[in-house]
């Protein structure tokens, strides 16, 4: 594996779940927006109730701040939270269709999966995190979890779970996988191994859920469509057609 | 492991013990206990330095290690025996068997 | 042994309820304190590094650190690295908070988190 020294890490990332700057992708800038998030095609909730008033307080005023400093643009700000919301787990669904009906893409994606990703899907990958790609097979079952932070693979599935981010997946899904497992429905067979993924470092994990029975034949556009974003996690398994 | 020095996988090796009480990116849960190596990640710049503002290089190398239930749990261990694989930083590894 | 004292946001292997699953919707409050970090933390600007805002989170006192929702840790941390890097100075940053809470009860409608750029 090539030398990654110096290029992106620990920059353009969140503290965890980010990195998602994909300054290659065209955004939508131009478009009119910003002033009616209630008109936004992402427009956030307005439920405020779950924080501190100093919190709420200090997001304004910092905010306010860095821009009157000139260190950020009120349309810097509003950019970036389309960007970030225009991101969701269809695209990790569409190429786990691909991986799984496309032998030679899914053996690409598992042995360097950015390049895969860049060549098949026109994604430019540059300042994002490394990615890894992982099989689940009727052998061994993944599942992915960032017992630190929140890491994730957030270009490809875009805003983690609050789950994913909570204290008891965190603390349990290591020390307990199987239990957790069954929380979220998912209930293995004993002889079916476990490996869970710990993204302590640079490294982001999207696993390709083992294909259902009674899906031979089916397109991709079908396909995509089974793909749960707890089964690219790990979480869960995607079950076979009704 | 030196650095510059480079695993091959099925390396065993130990995760230091210790608790640097400030940025660092292996968990306590992992802190001295014995995996084998799966994969070099690539070389990575120190997230130990860049936590404070420094430039965290020379880069360091990232290992994919890989551990076994029983023996990151011991008696702990309510399930069946897993793996857990988590990503550790040259400079926290150990050759396996060197006093810890 | 792996149970002893460990940092407040190295979790593994803690004891813990049960997931809960509910999905939560962000707030504005929430993108817009994840776009300030995405955009300070950018290699374009490069105020600062993922790794700093770790330290950073990290370094919340154990009872904020659960208390204080995800984004509100965030927060803190952004605050943190902001004066740090010399963006903005805590005086500053104290009077408009001051400022804004007196508009505030002045005209209650106008709510922090609420305010339209």
């Amino acid at each position: 594996m090539s030398t990654h020294g110096g290029h992106g890490h620990g920059h353009g990332q969140g503290p965890g779940d980010h990195g998602e700057h994909d300054r290659g992708e065209h955004d939508h800038s131009e478009h009119d927006r910003g002033e009616h998030n209630h008109e936004h095609p992402h427009a956030p909730i307005d439920d405020l109730a779950g924080y501190r008033p100093e919190s709420l307080l200090l997001e304004q005023a910092l905010r306010e701040l860095l821009i009157e400093h000139g260190v950020l643009t009120a349309s810097d700000i509003q950019r970036q939270i389309d960007q970030t919301e225009s991101r969701t787990p269809v695209l990790g669904a569409q190429i786990v269709a691909r991986a799984w009906r496309d032998d030679a893409f899914r053996h690409a994606l598992l042995d360097e999966a950015k390049p895969a990703l860049g060549t098949a899907f026109a994604l430019d990958l540059a300042n994002t995190p490394e990615l890894t790609v992982l099989e689940n097979t009727a052998q061994v079952h993944h599942v992915v979890c960032c017992t630190l932070c929140s890491c994730y693979p957030r270009n490809i599935l875009g805003i983690p779970p609050a789950w994913y981010k909570s204290r008891e997946y965190r603390s349990r899904v290591v020390i307990e996988p199987r239990a957790v497992l069954r929380e979220f429905g998912t209930d293995l067979p004993p002889e079916r191994e476990i490996r869970v993924v710990d993204s302590t470092a640079d490294m982001r994990y999207l696993v390709i859920p083992l294909r259902p029975a009674g899906t031979e034949g089916w397109d991709e556009a079908r396909l995509a469509a089974l793909v749960t974003r707890d089964s690219m996690i790990g979480v869960a398994q995607v079950l076979p057609p009704a | 492991m030196t650095p510059g020095s480079r695993l091959a996988a099925g390396t065993p090796v130990r995760v230091r013990s210790g608790d640097p009480r400030t940025h660092c990116r292996t968990p306590h849960y992992l802190r001295g206990k014995c995996g084998i190596v799966v994969r070099a990640l690539g070389d990575y710049p120190n997230p130990e330095e860049l936590a404070y503002h420094r430039p965290g290089m020379p880069a360091l190398a990232l290992y994919q290690v890989e551990f076994d239930s029983a023996q990151v749990w011991g008696d702990r261990l309510r399930e069946a025996p897993y793996r857990i694989v988590a990503d550790i930083f040259e400079h926290w590894l150990e050759p396996a068997g060197a006093a810890g | 042994m792996t149970t002893g004292a460990h940092a407040v946001h190295d979790l593994g292997g803690d004891p813990a309820g049960p997931v809960d699953r509910e999905e939560h919707a962000r707030t504005l409050f929430d993108q817009r304190v994840d776009a300030m970090l995405r955009l300070l933390a950018h290699p374009q600007k490069g105020y600062f590094t993922v790794d700093a805002m770790r330290r950073s989170i990290e370094s919340l006192a154990p009872v904020d650190y659960h208390a204080l929702g995800y984004y509100e840790r965030w927060l803190r941390a952004v605050r943190q690295l902001a004066i740090e890097r010399g963006l903005v100075s805590a005086a500053e940053l104290e009077q408009r908070m001051t400022q804004i809470a007196q508009a505030r009860q002045a005209s209650p409608q106008n709510m922090p988190g609420q305010d339209r750029q």
